[in-house]
């Protein structure tokens, strides 16, 4: 799963066995989930 | 069976319809509310949206816009030869992308059909800020107010019963009873208490609180229908109101022909 540093902005692949959650550039441990590319259907209702 | 137009609008209409019972009346309204066709947004393709509302927020939102309406031009889906699947028949496809900062309205929705178009051009959908993106086809149907309220063409479809009001003899012009009617019926005319717009009266009883020598008397007729109907704008409020009545004919017709088959 692809991850984006909240705070230098680079993509990150984490291994959650044996780094955890931690960005390997900054050591920043805040990491957001891109938006998938593919389309989503929402019903209006 | 008869009809007094009181006012009739775009989007406005009041009349009064007597000679009828009030299972009619009823039957009438209801259609008013469930039986007129109506296209809505029905699902939406989110492409991007970086926006600060959710997808689902920003999707109902948009189902929520009231769009024109020819229903003489598109079928429900299940009656359409694609069986539901979506074609230029049933379907209408409205894109949107647009990118902060700006506020994002109903007007920058791009219909396939021009004559599908939201009602009223500035409604706002969502706020972008710099940077912020919406990209998204939303793709509208008609149905009908029974499956989802937004598929209702009226915001506002009721009706009351035309008051009777009767001034008896033991009336002595003390007119307490014109400044305690909050909607100004009453008036004193040569000497004499007169009503001078009986379907202003909303029934409130205020003038036969105020009156001491109880003169006045209120009723309802219960065969006659103050009707006041409200639309969104996807149809006219003449439109609505003939439709509804086709749709009470068709169900009386289909159900005179199952019971011709006994």
């Amino acid at each position: 799963m692809v991850y984006k540093c909240a705070h230098c902005k680079q993509t990150v692949e984490i291994d959650k066995d044996l780094q955890g959650i931690r960005c390997p550039f900054c050591g920043h441990r805040i990491l957001v989930k891109e938006r998938p590319t593919n389309i989503k259907r929402v019903p209006a209702q | 069976m008869k009809l007094e137009i009181l006012e009739l609008k775009d989007r406005k209409a009041k009349f009064v319809l007597s000679e009828v019972t009030p299972a009619f009346a009823n039957s009438l309204r209801r259609a008013m509310i469930s039986d007129v066709p109506k296209m809505a947004i029905d699902y939406v393709d989110i492409y991007d949206n970086t926006s600060v509302l959710f997808d689902e927020m920003l999707s109902l939102r948009l189902g929520l816009i009231p769009l024109k309406t020819n229903a003489d031009m598109y079928r429900f889906p299940a009656e359409c030869e694609c069986k539901g699947a979506g074609c230029a028949l049933c379907q209408v496809s409205l894109t949107l992308s647009a990118e902060g900062p700006c506020v994002v309205h109903s007007r920058d929705l791009k219909s396939s059909d021009p004559e599908t178009v939201p009602v009223d051009q500035n409604i706002p959908i969502v706020e972008l800020k710099t940077g912020q993106k919406v990209v998204l086809t939303a793709v509208a149907r008609l149905g009908n107010g029974k499956e989802h309220a937004k598929f209702q063409p009226v915001c506002a479809s009721g009706y009351k019963n035309v008051p009777v009001i009767s001034i008896g003899e033991k009336c002595d012009m003390c007119k307490m009873c014109i400044d305690a009617c909050p909607r100004g019926v009453f008036k004193a005319d040569k000497g004499k208490l007169v009503v001078t717009d009986l379907y202003k009266c909303s029934l409130c009883k205020h003038c036969i609180e105020a009156c001491d020598t109880g003169a006045i008397t209120l009723d309802t007729d219960n065969e006659a229908f103050i009707f006041t109907v409200e639309t969104d704008g996807s149809y006219t409020a003449h439109d609505i109101i003939d439709s509804a009545m086709k749709s009470l004919k068709g169900r009386a017709d289909q159900l005179s022909e199952i019971m011709s088959a006994f």
